[in-house]
């Protein structure tokens, strides 16, 4: 490699200056880390039409969702024209049991899944990612339903579809 | 595998009694220690990093070098807490682009790279996650092993303020080539590398040296 004539004066120049200007560089590289990312990462659920070739949300009035565990608190109470909804998944245990009301017909879905705590960031702290295991649930307003996506992180993806009639009472 | 990089250095001022007839150069080591750790300590009060090198010049402007330190992080939030430590190790050569001048035979320009090495432990003892509808859950992530490899290549200078003793800096950009994918929790601070999140990290070394010629 061909040597550089570099007077030596001007590299002490070089060197005297060169830290200030880096020291800037240095806290202007670093990332300024923001809590951007979500640390709620709920259960997306989609409603669909049973029977239907081509998939589209279907509007649901008069839906209740409680738990079992707080059935005194629901999670939504009485939403109308809903067609996507997102669940809470119970990070203090392996399973969550939701309860569909809709026009005093009720429908039970128990939801089983793995957890895994998962740091955001050392600012914005910790999380739980959830992994769908499996999912049962009767019958009496859901036709059925589909695991659509099993890792329930902090993207925005559609895990569950629930099928249902598609004519149904308020639409 | 490692502990046989120590030894490069003694090999190569080994061979340096081929090094060529200059009267500007005579072998030399190099001893240094990095001041950029405090500089970010100042901005950064919960990562504490240390770091000494050493190069050898075996070879008219050719450098042999190895730098290597320790980390530790110790970051409390309200939330979590989150606690790391360990060590960092690079090694690599320099070049010296700077015609020598008989008034400062000693001052360089160097183009470097580098392999890194880091391996630290990294925990989680308190963690608290929050939910309007389920409350608080407590829990704690174990200690778990760390380990990364990258590659360096910047420039720098080094000068000769007194008798021996030179300052110098060295810009570096760097690349992961591998590190443990642990999908719970990623370390917040690699040592030797910088913060984790990016696969690329430009960072700025600053250093105070003795050189101690070898003959």
């Amino acid at each position: 490699m061909q040597a550089l004539a570099i007077k030596s004066h001007r590299i002490r120049l070089l060197l005297m200056l060169i830290p200030a200007i880096c020291l800037g560089m240095l806290a202007s590289c670093d990332d300024d880390e923001v809590c951007e990312k979500a640390t709620a990462n709920n259960l997306r659920i989609g409603f669909y039409p049973a029977g239907q070739e081509e998939e589209f949300w279907v509007s649901i009035d008069s839906l209740r969702v409680l738990t079992l565990e707080k059935p005194e608190e629901p999670v939504y109470d009485t939403l109308f024209s809903v067609s996507s909804l997102e669940l809470p998944l119970n990070h203090h245990a392996d399973n969550s049991t939701f309860i569909f009301d809709y026009f005093h017909t009720r429908d039970t879905l128990w939801i089983h899944y793995e957890r895994e705590t998962h740091l955001i960031s050392v600012e914005c702290g910790f999380t739980v990612f959830y992994e769908l295991q499996d999912m049962d649930y009767t019958t009496h307003f859901i036709e059925a339903l589909e695991i659509n996506e099993p890792d329930v992180t902090n993207s925005l993806d559609e895990h569950v579809k629930i099928f249902v009639p598609d004519t149904i009472p308020g639409n | 595998m490692l502990k046989f990089l120590f030894l490069i250095p003694f090999l190569v001022i080994s061979q340096a009694g081929l090094a060529e007839n200059d009267t500007l150069f005579t072998p030399s080591v190099r001893p240094g220690l990095d001041v950029s750790g405090l500089a970010r300590h100042l901005l950064e009060p919960e990562v504490v990093t240390g770091e000494v090198s050493l190069d050898v010049e075996w070879r008219k402007s050719h450098f042999v070098t190895i730098e290597g330190g320790l980390l530790q992080v110790d970051m409390e939030q309200e939330t979590h807490r989150y606690q790391a430590s360990g060590y960092f190790l690079r090694v690599g050569a320099d070049f010296n682009m700077l015609e020598r001048n008989p008034e400062n035979p000693h001052d360089v320009v160097l183009a470097s790279i580098r392999y890194g090495y880091s391996k630290a432990e990294h925990e989680a003892p308190f963690i608290v996650i929050s939910d309007p509808y389920w409350g608080d859950y407590e829990t704690a992530v174990p200690k778990e092993n760390f380990q990364a490899h990258w590659l360096e290549a910047g420039i720098g200078l080094k000068t000769e303020i007194w008798h021996n003793i030179f300052l110098g800096w060295s810009l570096r950009g760097k690349i992961m080539l591998t590190s443990t994918d642990d999908p719970e929790m990623d370390p917040y601070f690699i040592g030797g590398f910088g913060k984790s999140g990016s696969n690329t990290r430009l960072s700025l070394l600053y250093s105070i040296m003795y050189r101690i010629p070898i003959r």
